[in-house]
């Protein structure tokens, strides 16, 4: 009985000036949460949520009113030139994304897996990153006479006499489009394929070469499976900017080939926002389906 | 059977393996005890094929293998790391070389899941086929990476300190488990190890690897109780080793003089093993044939069923002594005491300036 009243004294004397953790010791988390969650309200979801309201409004020619109609968006199904841009926008995408693995997973082979040496393997990727030390329009725009009826290929083709005549194919064309596109994404598809490549750990590959397995059989059952994620980043690296991609079609295409993000750009040239909108929903869509989708190839968390 | 035959290799001009040769039979359980840096990786990775030797021969039942491609040799290697691989299950990394190796792939999922599961009973992992490698345990991983190899059924299999990641108490497990998958399949077995119990234990042949060459090939109780040079019994961790030279028919010690066995002349390492020295009374004189050292008392430590004491010598060098508590109980001696230690003459070991050992003479009573 005394044991128990010296107890209830004493703690109610210890807790009286102190009422458990402060206030914002019991609410850290939501503390240091703050300046992130503030920054992507304002930046992010007020924006998104804004271009899905912009799109319903009522355009007319030459003013805007937030009364709703779905007007701009049967506007844009309805027409066959922007639902082709569409498709087009999806084609160029898918080869622009096969041009990039190709060129770019032996790349990264040659520097995850061949340079032994660390400090040489960041010195190669480096190495890659120098064209970006350029302007993105003068990349792009260096294609014109690398490409064109009088450009480089061509008259070094005819010189070597391949061809007779020059080939117009090369520029102004989608060709010419996805050349400049694999040219500047590539490398953000070698990066995070080297990185896995360079992680994998050689005694997994003595582990199959002593179990009997041939070096294609290494590569298709380990080295290929384990750099996964590497692709899967890369992937998306590539498609986010080649599906909102507008310079490089628009200074190599001669403005023949029209992206989502050309027709977004011309319409916010002509002042028709909410139309711009529209567009903007649907690239948005699109991204969000293509990175969903590359995601599911790969369980990245555990991966990584 | 597997013959090497002078086999040298050096990284930037340092010397892993120098002029090895050793046999390995069929059907036997074969240690090699090296310290760190003696070169076991280096030799177990050119028998496998993963490094190519800078001169010498390796033959594999009358074969010449020294340059055949690691994946064309037939040899089974379980490393150290286990290797495992990340993406696949515990299944699928046992399948992994029935169906891709490049010679004799089995085909029939039928045949792969039947001799998957068998050797999986083998290893004692039945029902964890389904599992991934990262979901099970140190001491599974290690039966997986065994179960790997020996699922292919590699003339030999070669094991780099395979136990060395292991919790003591797996350690203890494993080495009779090895023994008893080692048996049931009936092929040989060459492991590499740095620790002395571990390699006196498993083996039925034992490897003493020194700076790149064998020292010592012979049975786990010859090395035991003859290491072949100082060297040899310091790995074994097992012997005093007292340097000096032999002065009038005695080995002295500093201003030690132990009494030695006759015709040792040259002598300029005397060995003692931790379990030969009885405790003296401070000025008991030692019978005929016994030598004595008086020693400073330093520690002691309990092992569970033997006691390591630790003296300091006159010259200031430590001395251990073991004592197994089956034999006598354990003797409290305090910090700083003067203890009288004697063993038996015939039971010291004594060594040439090169470290040979100098054969000891007849009559010398079996240990």
């Amino acid at each position: 009985m005394t044991d128990a009243t010296a107890n209830t004294i004493d703690r109610s004397v210890a807790h009286k000036p102190r009422q458990g953790p402060s206030f914002f010791v019991r609410h850290r988390h939501l503390l240091l949460l703050a300046p992130g969650m503030i920054w992507m309200t304002l930046f992010l979801i007020l924006p998104l949520a804004m271009m899905v309201y912009v799109s319903f409004w009522t355009q007319t020619t030459f003013s805007i009113s937030s009364d709703l109609t779905t007007q701009s968006w049967q506007d844009f199904f309805g027409s066959d030139t922007y639902v082709a841009a569409l498709l087009r926008t999806l084609k160029i995408w898918i080869i622009v994304l096969a041009c990039t693995f190709v060129v770019g997973y032996p790349v990264a082979l040659f520097i995850g897996r061949y340079i032994q040496n660390r400090v040489v393997q960041t010195i190669v990727l480096v190495a890659c990153v120098i064209p970006f030390w350029t302007s993105f329009l003068i990349r792009v725009l260096a294609w014109r006479p690398m490409l064109g009826r009088e450009g480089a290929i061509n008259l070094l083709l005819q010189d070597i006499g391949v061809i007779t005549e020059p080939i117009d194919y090369l520029l102004f064309t989608e060709f010419s489009v996805v050349v400049g596109m694999v040219q500047i994404y590539v490398v953000f598809m070698v990066g995070p394929i080297a990185f896995m490549l360079a992680r994998i750990d050689g005694s997994l590959i003595e582990a199959a070469r002593d179990l009997g397995a041939s070096s294609w059989t290494i590569f298709r059952r380990i080295i290929f499976p384990l750099s996964l994620p590497g692709v899967v980043v890369g992937a998306i690296f590539v498609s986010v900017m080649v599906l909102g991609e507008f310079a490089t079609s628009a200074a190599l295409s001669g403005r023949k080939t029209n992206l989502l993000g050309n027709i977004i750009v011309t319409q916010v040239g002509s002042l028709k926002w909410a139309f711009a909108a529209v567009i903007g929903v649907i690239l948005t869509i699109v991204t969000a389906v293509v990175v969903t989708l590359l995601l599911r190839l790969v369980n990245l968390r555990r991966e990584l | 059977m597997l013959e090497l035959e002078g086999l040298s290799k050096s990284f930037r001009g340092k010397a892993a393996i120098a002029n090895l040769s050793l046999t390995a039979r069929d059907n036997e359980y074969l240690t090699l005890l090296g310290p760190s840096g003696s070169g076991k990786t280096t030799l177990l990775r050119l028998i496998a094929g993963l490094e190519n030797p800078d001169s010498g021969r390796i033959q594999l039942n009358g074969e010449d293998i020294t340059y055949a491609r690691a994946h064309e040799r037939g040899l089974g290697f379980v490393q150290q790391n286990y290797a495992l691989f990340p993406h696949m299950t515990v299944f699928n990394n046992i399948a992994f070389g029935l169906r891709n190796r490049a010679d004799g792939a089995v085909a029939d999922d039928n045949e792969v899941r039947k001799r998957v599961a068998t050797i999986l009973e083998l290893v004692g992992l039945e029902g964890l086929g389904d599992r991934s490698v990262g979901a099970i345990s140190g001491g599974q991983k290690q039966r997986v990476s065994l179960a790997r190899t020996l699922v292919t059924e590699p003339k030999i299999c070669l094991l780099d300190e395979p136990l060395g990641a292991l919790d003591a108490n797996l350690r203890e497990r494993m080495t009779v488990e090895l023994r008893k998958i080692r048996e049931a399949l009936g092929v040989t077995f060459m492991h590499v190890t740095g620790n002395e119990a571990e390699a006196l234990a498993m083996g039925d042949r034992m490897i003493v690897l020194d700076d790149g060459t064998a020292a010592q090939v012979a049975d786990p109780n010859t090395i035991f109780h003859l290491p072949a040079t100082v060297r040899v019994a310091r790995f074994l961790n097992a012997y005093n080793i007292l340097a000096g030279q032999v002065d009038q028919g005695a080995f002295l010690h500093g201003d030690t003089k132990l009494p030695m066995p006759p015709g040792m002349a040259g002598a300029r390492s005397y060995a003692i093993r931790h379990d030969a020295p009885e405790f003296l009374d401070a000025d008991e004189a030692a019978p005929d044939g016994y030598a004595t050292l008086d020693v400073t008392f330093i520690a002691s430590e309990f092992m569970g069923s033997r006691v390591l004491y630790i003296f300091r010598r006159p010259d200031g060098g430590v001395f251990e002594v073991e004592r197994h508590l089956s034999r006598s109980d354990p003797i409290e001696f305090i910090g700083g005491q003067t203890c009288r230690l004697s063993w038996r003459v015939h039971d010291a070991l004594l060594y040439d300036e090169a470290g040979n050992l100098i054969a000891p003479a007849q009559g010398r009573a079996a240990a």
